[in-house]
């Protein structure tokens, strides 16, 4: 059976893509090529797995039954060296490490990305390896190797202070170890928030126990320790490489494909040379995306990547427009939100900062919409902030300053019962206002007179206080007024 | 003195009348939903008796001049006759249409789904109940096996640990059973409520989510997903009790809780807090109702909140599983009976031969004259006076240009027909359409059995005579059937009724043929299933589910989203539901005197209002792509700013929902649309 359908990686993007394909009952045409041996799972929860919130079994996106089950030809442990892509009609196949050849009608890149390793002396051994102390953080062989290497371990400097390295530091303390973040700019998580936002997160940080050093490159790994450009040596147990990473487009340059960060795609995902080879993910770089091309290492967008996709193999007419992206950080005790590019994005700022607090929220505005946004400390009001965002909401002169402060307390706040007005309504299950419980006298006549409390029992404890007040200032009504007040009653 | 329940919701609270003279008194009995207590539509509900509105005569519109005149019962039903036969002689039979309700007693469901299939051959027939819970009952059908509201009775919640209201505001659509969830917390258990809306049940919560309107799904999944990393799911009743869990796993492994939180508009940690909140209880009840059951992804909503309690290991655990809290007075009755257009007695499948040779035995008709099934509530209202579809209908228990969405469209649709009957006990919006209006008999006018939301069976007896002039609903149909010409035979006495009721359903999935009206009346109602000689089943699941192999069944569902998204001219979210004073259509509840009715109302957060200008009270206009509604301003900080919350029970505000449907329950997706607002 021809399968004309070349799925190269295994990764998050690729997974999605297939179960698309699968959807549309095409998993039979599909072959999927990974190079890990786990069948694809959930890589951005592997902190949480380190944190210990998160079962290594759970992270499994499809078992490799399922693929098996919906007729996809799922190979792991398998690398992909050359694409075949100009031979004739027929004959285009990709080939393997082993010199098999895979004949494809359609080549799907989505290889994802690699590691950047640092240029630290020592990291790497004479024999290739990485020294035992130090660690990568991208698969779940690394995060294996990592978990086995706490037990032992009381100390890790991070390397790389991006959203990552902060998630990886703070699983890091949760499990007990101290930490320190190296980071070579000038502020955390520089590549979304701005300056301001990362001195509030380093605040936080500091005070989760975890020690930054900024402006400061590590550059020796030594028996002393980590060595910084600073003049310190950081005495550490592990030192864990989040130093970011780039499109993993070897494959597509091999081939002869243009490759800017990484395979260059149309709106139809589409290379600009090849329209028989396709990217999505960490791997691709989309013509539409903003200010070139998507940040790597997010879901959301290779996802959207991977459904447009999907519907093109289908041969429906799908285009990628671009993404909204929304990072969060996933990190215990450390909130952080970044909507877009709030660095770039042109607009007007609207922004409540309190860094005693901990907090920093920026909303980039233009023509009343949230184009952009950084929220640090305080996500109260995400679920509506992002909500817009996402939508393009156009929003009122004075609303994202509201979005940033607490809502107003509600109108007429009860001081004490005895202030509460006659006509204020006390049981809403029977319509009976405050100013008919003041004509009882007693709890047995407000649930005789006025049927009050006797619907969902809710406004028992108002009822009696509003009982007692009356009986403490002497609020009574004159025997008259109760006398209407009876005959209003219901079903008297 | 009579011993009865109110005419109203599903709680079907129990009450006594006395005669005072003229008057007809409500007191307050004790049974075990209510306990004694009851909401103001329930101690006013005897105010419909004697008011001006009712009908007493039937009545004849002309349509040239739209003039009314009443006419005698002999007259009316020969006219209604004639022209039925008419129109099946030139059409064939489905020519004729049914349409039902919830509000109906057992025994009329059951007789109005037989005359259609004996008196008039045709398959179209359903009723109002598909936009109440079928989508809860599509769900508990494919993961359980069975259809029953709740599987235990309502005074469990009370001893559960974590209660989980999805889409459910009992303080104000059921304020009695409110109660339980009070003594629940006394207990010391807790309760969640997930609305979009901080509603008065809300606020009893220890926890309230408010997700974006149509996301009480992926909410289901993250809740899922959290469970299953931290291990916290139920393996061994996963492995030994259900089925299809693996798949399910799978799906929710892509739902993190930052995903989530970015598609439901719930922050992260308050998917967590409730994850934990759950994963730690040792008993957890999850129930459902419209808010999350009302979507074009009702049934995959509600399985999805199954699939966590199944996770969990809740269902069949005392004091522990998911339920739905059914809407209407019989909402559960009402679909077991034949009235659906699917449906024979006993929560039998008109498409199965076995279960039409059993019904059809009971009518001593033929098996092979009973029709198959026809097109269920909106698809069948949406082919009246269409080229295919009927040119008659016949409305009893519904006021559906109200209660029906995108009504506008179904005004249209009732005019394009040639005829249009309807049986009310008031000139409700829908009667004011007809052709033919009969004046019928209401709640305390005539007894009937009705089945709440627990799936106990009780009984409301008749407290007074009707007045003169109507005729109960039973008396028509046999009226009808009679004038028609019908096989079988066709009581007008309700207990006759049930007696054909429970040998149709015997060995039914909704077996009720060990019920008697002496039963009832002896044990405080009785629960379905109970065949000739059984007790009863409060308690469902137990030691096995409804299916074939006894195990519940995990279903794989994902987030679709709804059908309608927001767009830059439509740019809210709109939702519905009811309020405290009103009932449904409000055909009754309206025209209740001591019921305050300050009309339809817009519901909207300080943010909006600011943005569009608007002032509390004054008017604000709703525009959706169907239809517009003006309505006062109601400026509260307990709802999502970026939604709007309209009551449904006034004319105009379903001209404004989407009638996109769930394509398995075919429920309507009332719960969510997009608008616009402005002043």
């Amino acid at each position: 059976m021809t399968r004309p359908i070349v799925v190269v990686g295994a990764g998050m993007a690729s997974a999605r893509l297939v179960e698309g394909l699968v959807a549309r009952g095409l998993g039979d045409r599909v072959t999927m090529l990974g190079e890990e041996r786990q069948p694809p799972y959930n890589r951005i929860l592997l902190s949480a797995v380190l944190e210990g919130s998160h079962r290594p079994g759970a992270l499994a996106l499809r078992s490799q039954e399922w693929y098996a089950d919906h007729g996809v030809d799922l190979r792991l442990g398998t690398r992909v060296v050359d694409i075949h892509r100009d031979r004739p009609e027929g004959r285009r196949t990709v080939e393997l490490a082993d010199r098999q050849e895979l004949p494809y009608e359609q080549v799907v890149l989505a290889t994802g990305s690699i590691p950047t390793l640092p240029p630290i002396r020592g990291l790497v051994q004479v024999d290739g390896r990485l020294h035992p102390k130090v660690h990568a953080f991208r698969s779940l062989e690394d995060c294996a190797r990592l978990l086995d290497a706490l037990p032992t371990a009381r100390s890790a400097a991070i390397v790389g202070g991006g959203l990552l390295g902060l998630q990886v530091a703070r699983a890091l303390s949760v499990r007990g170890l101290r930490t320190e973040v190296v980071e070579g700019g000038d502020h955390l998580l520089r590549s979304q928030v701005d300056e301001t936002a990362g001195q509030v997160l380093a605040r936080s940080l500091r005070r989760c126990g975890t020690e930054i050093y900024l402006g400061a490159r590590a550059v020796r790994l030594t028996t002393a320790g980590l060595r910084l450009d600073n003049g310190y040596t950081l005495d550490t147990d592990l030192v864990i490489l989040c130093a970011g990473g780039r499109p993993h487009a070897n494959l597509a340059r091999r081939a002869g494909l243009t490759v800017r960060r990484g395979v260059l795609v149309d709106d139809r995902l589409c290379s600009v040379d090849d329209d028989r080879v396709y990217a999505v993910g960490d791997c691709a770089e989309a013509c539409s995306d903003a200010y070139g091309g998507q940040p790597h290492g997010f879901v959301p967008p290779a996802w959207e990547q991977a459904g447009v996709l999907a519907a093109r193999l289908a041969g429906e007419d799908a285009r990628y427009g671009g993404h909204r992206l929304v990072a969060r950080l996933r990190a215990t005790d450390l909130e952080v939100a970044v909507l877009g590019d709030p660095r770039h994005e042109p607009g007007e700022i609207v922004e409540v900062s309190n860094p005693i607090a901990g907090t920093h929220r920026r909303l980039v505005m233009r023509a009343g919409r949230i184009v952009a946004g950084t929220l640090v400390g305080d996500l109260s009001r995400i679920g509506t902030i992002t909500q817009h965002f996402d939508k393009g909401t156009v929003l009122g002169v004075r609303e994202a300053g509201a979005l940033l402060l607490p809502d107003p307390a509600p109108e007429g706040t009860p001081g004490g019962m005895a202030d509460l007005p006659d006509d204020a309504e006390v049981c809403a299950c029977a319509g009976v206002s405050a100013g008919r419980i003041r004509a009882c006298v007693s709890l047995a006549e407000v649930r005789e007179i006025t049927r009050a409390t006797t619907g969902c029992g809710g406004c028992s404890s108002t009822v009696r206080s509003v009982l007692e007040a009356g009986a403490a200032v002497g609020v009574r009504l004159a025997g008259e007024r109760r006398e209407a007040v009876r005959k209003t009653s219901p079903s008297r | 003195m009579t011993d009865t329940h109110c005419p109203y919701c599903s709680l079907q609270c129990g009450m006594t009348l006395e005669r005072n003279g003229s008057r007809l008194e409500v007191r307050a009995r004790s049974f075990p939903v209510n306990e004694g207590a009851l909401c103001r539509k329930g101690w006013t509900s005897a105010g419909l008796r004697g008011s001006r509105e009712r009908l007493t005569s039937p009545l004849i519109r002309d349509r040239t001049s739209g003039a009314w005149e009443a006419v005698g019962w002999a007259e009316a039903i020969g006219l209604v006759a004639r022209r039925l036969t008419a129109l099946r002689e030139t059409y064939g039979a489905d020519a004729n249409a049914v349409f039902g309700g919830g509000g109906l007693t057992n025994e009329k469901a059951y007789q109005l789904g037989k005359f259609a299939r004996v008196a008039l051959g045709t398959s179209q027939i359903d009723y109002n109940g598909r936009w109440c819970m079928s989508s809860a009952a599509s769900a508990g059908n494919q993961a359980f096996g069975i259809d029953r509201g709740l599987p235990f009775p309502l005074a469990d919640v009370e001893q559960t640990d974590v209660l989980v209201l999805v889409g459910s505001n009992p303080a104000e659509t059921m304020p009695p059973a409110a109660r339980h969830l009070d003594r629940l917390r006394e207990r010391g258990g807790k309760l969640v409520v997930v609305d979009p809306r901080v509603t008065a049940t809300a606020e009893r919560a220890d926890l309230v989510i408010q997700p974006v309107p149509g996301t009480d799904l992926p909410l289901a999944l993250g809740v899922l997903h959290l469970l299953d990393a931290a291990g916290m799911v139920d393996e061994e009743y996963v492995a030994t009790r259900t089925t299809g869990f693996e798949d399910v796993r799978r799906t929710c492994a892509s739902w993190w809780p930052e995903r989530v939180e970015r598609v439901t508009g719930v922050e992260a940690g308050t998917v967590r807090a409730l994850a934990t909140l759950l994963g730690e209880a040792e008993r957890v009840i999850v129930l459902t109702a419209r808010g999350a059951e009302q979507h074009a992804q009702g049934t995959a909503t509600v399985l999805a909140w199954v699939n966590v309690a199944l996770a969990l290991g809740m269902p069949g655990k005392e004091y522990a599983g998911y339920g739905c809290l059914t809407g209407q007075g019989n909402g559960q009755g009402g679909r077991e009976h034949g009235q659906k257009a699917d449906q024979l007695p006993g929560y039998r499948s008109i498409e199965d031969p076995a279960d039409r040779a059993h019904v059809a035995g009971v009518w001593g008709v033929e098996p092979g004259s009973l029709p198959r099934k026809g097109r269920s509530a909106y698809e069948l209202l949406s082919a009246l006076g269409t080229e295919a579809g009927p040119r008659s209908l016949l409305v009893f228990g519904s006021n559906i240009v109200v209660s029906a969405p995108h009504a506008g469209q179904v005004a249209e649709r009732l005019a394009a027909l040639d005829l249009l009957v309807v049986a009310d006990i008031v000139m409700s919006e829908t009667a004011a359409l007809a052709d033919v209006v009969l004046p019928v008999t209401q709640w305390a006018e005539e007894s009937g059995t009705m089945t709440n939301l627990e799936g106990r069976v009780i009984l409301r007896e008749r407290a007074v005579t009707p007045p003169e002039g109507v005729r109960s609903d039973l008396a028509v149909i046999a009226d009808l059937a009679a004038a028609l010409d019908a096989p079988s035979t066709w009581p007008d006495q309700p207990e006759q009724v049930f007696t054909e009721l429970r040998r149709a359903s015997a060995g039914g999935r909704a077996d009720y043929s060990g019920i008697s009206y002496d039963r009832i009346r002896a044990e405080d109602g009785v629960f379905w299933p109970c065949a000739e000689g059984d007790p009863g089943v409060p308690r469902l699941f137990a030691d096995s589910f409804a299916t074939p192999d006894g195990r519940a069944r995990f279903v794989d569902v994902d987030h679709v989203g709804p059908a309608e998204e927001l767009s830059a001219a439509y740019p809210v979210h709109l939702t519905t539901g009811r309020v405290l004073a009103q009932y449904q259509s409000g055909a009754q509840t309206r025209r209740i005197k001591e019921l305050p009715d300050e009309g339809p109302f817009v519901e909207l957060h300080p943010m909006l209002a600011d943005r569009i200008g608007a002032h509390d009270g004054e008017p604000i206009l709703v525009r959706t792509r169907r239809g517009e509604l003006k309505a006062a301003a109601h400026i509260v900080t307990t709802i999502r700013p970026d939604t709007v919350f309209v009551p449904f029970h006034w004319v105009g505000v379903n001209r404004l929902t989407n009638d996109a449907l769930d394509p398995s329950s075919r429920m309507p997706e009332f719960k969510v649309c997009a608008c616009q607002v402005t002043v």
